[in-house]
């Protein structure tokens, strides 16, 4: 089936067209997944500076980690879930839209990111061991930038119709 | 106030942007902005509430953050004249935009006081788990007021006129 049905078929359900009907909610939606953009960026700011070495450099990386990495998947679980609502809601405006699928991309090279950044920051040592000496601190750096291309995908979805 | 706000509107920079690729960019920034400033600010706001972060000194921690979110900030602000310069009549009569600049004027108050009155005994309680009262509120007061003005901000491209008067 190709995308233009299933978005056709989406837009046409009940559970879409109550979405749309109330016209507080895409609104709404949108402004919590901000909300968590927020919270992701903040904990993803902490987080990767300090395996790049530029900021909280006296704290403890696994401290850094445990504390932080935890407010980043919870705001990942809102962005996922308020972003999905935001999708069933008005399918014709992101599914046969390239910059949504880009962004979509984006999202699974952040995780995978953010994922492999758990590695070189389980213990102070961590981090100067092996080829985390050398992949570490490109490897906070890209994924800090990977997460801010995640956003200019998303504002630039309204623009890309 | 109105004759102001037309005279920004056709300001060659006003049009430059409208007429241009710049605006979609700028709203970019302002975005990427704007959640950088909530997002740092959330952290210290979080340990006033007596939530730990990454460092038991609330000073410290500000110190750290702080200069972050006020790099953001300068960007945010930036960024925000400009689109508000490509239509001032229309968002100068917003009602969502007003409210975001109350938000902001608050969490300014906000802060002000802080710093003025709170932050004078935090050698006090600098490393407490738990802040007094008054940190409590300070930072409660913060993060509703910054989610507030994300809320208000976004509203603000659901309900804009673009109307020429």
């Amino acid at each position: 089936m190709p995308v233009s049905e299933v978005s056709a078929w989406l837009y046409a359900t009940p559970v879409s067209t109550h979405l749309r009907d109330a016209d507080w909610i895409v609104p709404t939606v949108q402004s919590i997944h901000i909300v968590a953009i927020a919270i992701l960026m903040g904990s993803s700011i902490v987080l990767n500076l300090r395996l790049a070495g530029l900021m909280a450099r006296t704290d403890s990386a696994p401290v850094v980690r445990q504390r932080y990495l935890p407010w980043l998947w919870a705001a990942l679980a809102v962005l996922l879930m308020t972003g999905l609502v935001l999708v069933i809601a008005e399918p014709d405006r992101v599914l046969g839209n390239w910059v949504f699928w880009t962004k979509m991309l984006l999202v699974v090279v952040a995780f995978i990111t953010t994922v492999t950044i758990r590695v070189p920051m389980r213990d102070d040592f961590a981090a100067k061991a092996g080829a985390w000496r050398i992949i570490a601190k490109p490897l906070a750096v890209l994924s800090l930038i990977m997460w801010v291309l995640v956003i200019v995908c998303g504002r630039w979805i309204a623009y890309a119709l | 106030m109105n004759e102001l706000f037309a005279y920004l509107r056709d300001t060659a920079l006003a049009i430059w942007i409208r007429e241009g690729d710049a605006f979609p960019w700028i709203e970019t920034i302002h975005v990427i902005a704007i959640v950088t400033v909530a997002g740092t600010i959330a952290i210290v706001d979080l340990r006033l509430l007596g939530l730990a972060a990454h460092k038991p000194s609330v000073q410290r921690l500000m110190e750290e953050l702080l200069p972050w979110t006020w790099a953001a900030f300068l960007i945010a602000a930036t960024t925000g004249t400009l689109l508000f310069l490509t239509n001032a009549p229309a968002y100068a009569h917003n009602r969502a935009f007003q409210l975001k600049m109350v938000m902001m004027a608050l969490a300014g108050v906000n802060m002000g006081l802080f710093n003025l009155r709170t932050r004078r005994t935090m050698h006090l309680w600098d490393e407490q788990v738990s802040p007094p009262p008054a940190a409590k509120i300070a930072g409660l007061l913060s993060l509703t007021l910054w989610a507030a003005i994300i809320c208000f901000g976004r509203r603000i491209g659901f309900t804009l006129e673009h109307f020429n008067g």
